[in-house]
């Protein structure tokens, strides 16, 4: 297969576009179908091969025309402007330079190195394409330096220096060089061969600038993808209380992708009720089986299953980061959780499910811990509001989430209260931010709590958020 | 693929050439993804507004590639008997009443349960051949022997398993019917699912499909659109009718007004002897174009004006 095909694809990989092996495939075919001829074309033909969404097309294109973008050599050059007559003279396709003097000059130059093998001729030709302008040739010769240095593995800024380097003398610099060199040792008494080494070595500037520029670009292409990545990937499991302010906007795009996920995953799951309307076709069919008796019955009513979901969230300080991405996820989930209830304490409770829905998240937040927050916590009097609040509403349909430490302060923890809501509810989770084997120490009361816990869970980082929340849609259906 | 068939997705100017002919204006990106999925065989998967073409598309190139087109529309509850085939129960059942005598006769003189089945055996399975089977689209699309469109609308109200169901269907091009067989046709058939994004389809059918995102058309193929579709109006009332609807699109409005709306709009125009927009008229078709109260009467408002630049636009 086509080699920059492959990197075209690894590169859409790392920007977020997932695709197949199976549609790398399709995309070989395409390019064999659709050929280089029209780039608009082919760029279309393998949009609609390789990118499968909106968002993905987006990419898609960006990243087409960034990868793609053949690096030109720019032809200004504005303070050396006798480097510029030559460019515009020597365009004949003359191997040598037109003018007169520089020619033979550079002729004996490139004779004296011909003893050196291969690399004579490297520098030969490189020199001629600089002082020839040969834009074209000069960015495939880079493309060839780049591809053998294998610039796309380019991690980070500060590696621009030294695939700068390399790409360069993969083009044949060393012989260039030396080139050069020699000239400066003729030096003086000829002044052709001053002129010339001037030019060579504003030749050489110029080469280096726009290797850089091009290898800056790749950084931009390859890096920043990787970057990225590399980032959410640390953020997934990152504890949630040390993540900084800065991450959020990263984290939103994470639990977004979280939560998409989890609703594929979940939001369309069915029941056949026992009851409704006969459907005779499937009754039919079954009874084949039966040899033609109506044995078993099938009905025709489908019933989506969708779990009730109260959360009750400590945001007292240290619990707050986390209450912050646990109620973010759970409002990203709204097509699988239509209805969320949520309640937020410290030293008493109230319900926020009115401020959750109407504000955006980032509004909301601040706002409960304003109200709900900077008390100290007091799970026995909280425990009281919520039954008072929403106790009559539990049924087994419903999940109870507990978002806490379970720090009450040495006040009374009323697990009483709990276990009502245990007795009532499908499953009750308790979400617990401190390792296990802090769960007994000092005022906290998991011990009194969690026999009145279906599940109880370390939950920290988004990863074991995401692995909690989707146990629980799992066990809720 | 046919030869004939093969000259017409030749190459994509021809495609673009034919449907125009076929009365559907497409661009370059509608006519390279038919040429891809004529070459790839592959489906597409066309997304994009309501009312932009994308069931139009299906039913153009069925109408330019002179296939028969097969349509399966899809909904809640939509199951494999519905869209691929069902036994003919009642049938069945009544044939075995009719026969019951020949039955009788047949088994005449057999001795024991062992030989009558015997007996039967000899007969094969006649209730579950070809006779008793009711082909549902997917089923009548692969058995067509010189290929066929197969359009597959709407499939984002289908319900997850029957999506699943599709991945078979749309990567081998060929079913296999338990009493029966496998059915695939030699030429598969060119396939067009349509989706107005209800619900994300899953990422196993968009690998397998190429995607095509057909947004509202840009006024020079709106305006084309609509002479191919109504050849009858003006050139002057077709220039202001779709700068008007151009306008329209960059409200802020709860359902943006459609080709078909556009097409719609200008067959009323066309039939109240209109030769350029007035904003009287404009108000009395409103409902044509919009199709919620709120929209016509934010829109009510602002009128003349927009008839006033739709004018001078021209």
């Amino acid at each position: 297969m086509d080699r920059t095909l492959g990197e075209f694809v690894t590169v859409l990989r790392k920007i977020g576009v997932e695709v197949s092996a199976a549609e790398t495939i399709d995309a070989a075919n395409t390019m064999d179908l659709i050929g280089y001829d029209d780039r608009r074309v082919l760029k279309m033909s393998l949009a609609m091969v390789l990118s499968k969404t909106e968002d993905e097309r987006a990419l898609f294109d960006d990243c087409f025309e960034r990868f793609f973008s053949f690096y030109k050599f720019s032809d200004g050059h504005g303070e050396e402007g006798e480097i510029e007559e030559g460019g515009h003279s020597a365009q004949v396709g003359d191997p040598q330079p037109a003018e007169g003097e520089g020619g033979p000059a550079g002729g004996s130059g490139g004779g004296g190195m011909g003893q050196e093998s291969e690399g004579g001729e490297g520098s030969t030709a490189l020199r001629d394409l600089l002082l020839n302008r040969d834009q074209t040739a000069l960015s495939m010769a880079m493309a060839q330096a780049a591809r053998a240095v294998g610039v796309n593995q380019i991690v980070l800024f500060t590696q621009r220096g030294m695939y700068t380097r390399r790409i360069v003398e993969e083009m044949g610099l060393d012989a260039f060089d030396q080139e050069i060199s020699e000239l400066r040792r003729q030096d003086e008494e000829d002044a052709e061969a001053a002129a010339l080494l001037r030019r060579l070595e504003a030749a050489r500037r110029f080469l280096f600038e726009e290797v850089r520029d091009f290898v800056e670009e790749n950084i931009a292409l390859h890096a920043n993808a990787v970057g990225k990545e590399f980032r959410r990937e640390f953020l997934k499991k990152a504890k949630l209380t040390n993540i900084e302010r800065r991450h959020f906007d990263d984290m939103r795009v994470l639990v977004r992708k979280m939560s998409k996920r989890l609703n594929a995953m979940y939001s369309r799951r069915r029941k056949v009720s026992k009851r409704g309307q006969l459907d005779v076709r499937r009754t039919l069919r079954g009874g084949l089986a039966t040899d033609g008796v109506l044995f078993d019955t099938h009905w025709k009513s489908v019933k989506v299953d969708r779990p009730k979901v109260f959360v009750i969230c400590d945001v007292s300080g240290s619990v707050a980061a986390v209450a912050r991405f646990l109620l973010m996820f759970l409002y990203s989930l709204s097509e699988t959780l239509p209805k969320v209830r949520s309640f937020a304490f410290s030293g008493q409770m109230g319900e926020i499910s009115d401020l959750m829905e109407l504000l955006t998240l980032e509004e909301a937040i601040p706002l409960v811990l304003e109200q709900y927050g900077g008390m100290p916590t007091d799970y026995g009097r909280s425990l009281m509001d919520f039954r008072d609040l929403a106790i009559n509403d539990i049924d087994n349909r419903a999940t109870v989430i507990i978002l806490g430490d379970a720090r009450s302060n040495y006040g009374d923890p009323r697990a009483d209260i709990l276990r009502d809501v245990y007795r009532r509810a499908r499953q009750v989770i308790w979400l617990n931010p401190e390792g296990k084997s802090l769960w007994t120490t000092g005022d906290a009361e998991m011990a009194s709590f969690a026999p009145y816990c279906t599940h109880a869970f370390v939950c920290n980082s988004l990863a074991t958020l995401e692995r909690v929340i989707s146990k629980m849609l799992r066990a809720a259906m | 693929m046919k030869d004939a068939t093969r000259e017409k997705v030749g190459s994509i100017e021809v495609i673009e050439q034919g449907f125009e002919q076929a009365g559907y204006i497409c661009d370059t990106n509608i006519a390279t993804a038919i040429y891809l999925a004529c070459h790839l065989r592959k489906p597409i998967l066309v997304e994009g507004p309501p009312g932009v073409g994308k069931t139009e598309l299906a039913i153009s190139a069925s109408a330019y590639l002179n296939l028969p087109l097969v349509r399966l529309q899809c909904y809640e509850g939509l199951d494999e008997s519905k869209a691929l085939y069902e036994w003919k129960y009642g049938k069945q059942l009544l044939y075995t009443q009719i026969l019951k005598e020949k039955l009788g006769d047949l088994l005449e003189g057999a001795v024991g349960l062992e030989q009558s089945i015997e007996r039967l055996h000899q007969f094969g399975d006649s209730f579950f051949s070809e006779e008793f089977l009711d082909a549902r689209p997917l089923l009548r699309a692969l058995r067509e022997q010189n290929g066929a469109v197969l359009l597959i609308d709407e499939v984002d109200k289908s319900d997850q398993e029957f999506e699943a169901f599709l991945l078979e269907v749309l990567s081998d091009y060929q079913i296999t019917i338990p009493e029966i067989g496998t059915v695939g046709g030699d030429v598969p058939p060119l396939v067009v699912l349509t989706s107005n994004a209800t619900r994300e389809m899953g990422d196993a059918l968009r690998r397998r499909c190429l995607h095509l995102y057909i947004p509202f058309p840009e006024a020079e193929r709106e305006r084309r659109i609509v002479q191919i579709r109504v050849p009858d109006i003006s050139e002057k009332l077709r220039h202001q009718l779709v700068s008007f609807i151009q306008n329209l699109r960059s409200l802020d409005l709860k359902k943006l007004p459609a080709v078909s709306e556009t097409i719609d709009w200008a067959r009323t125009l066309l039939l109240m002897h209109a030769d350029q927009l007035d904003p009287e008229m404009v108000r009395t078709t409103l409902n044509v174009i919009l199709k919620f109260q709120d929209d016509v009467e934010r829109v009510e408002t602002e009128v003349r004006s927009m008839v006033r630049s739709a004018r001078e636009g021209c």
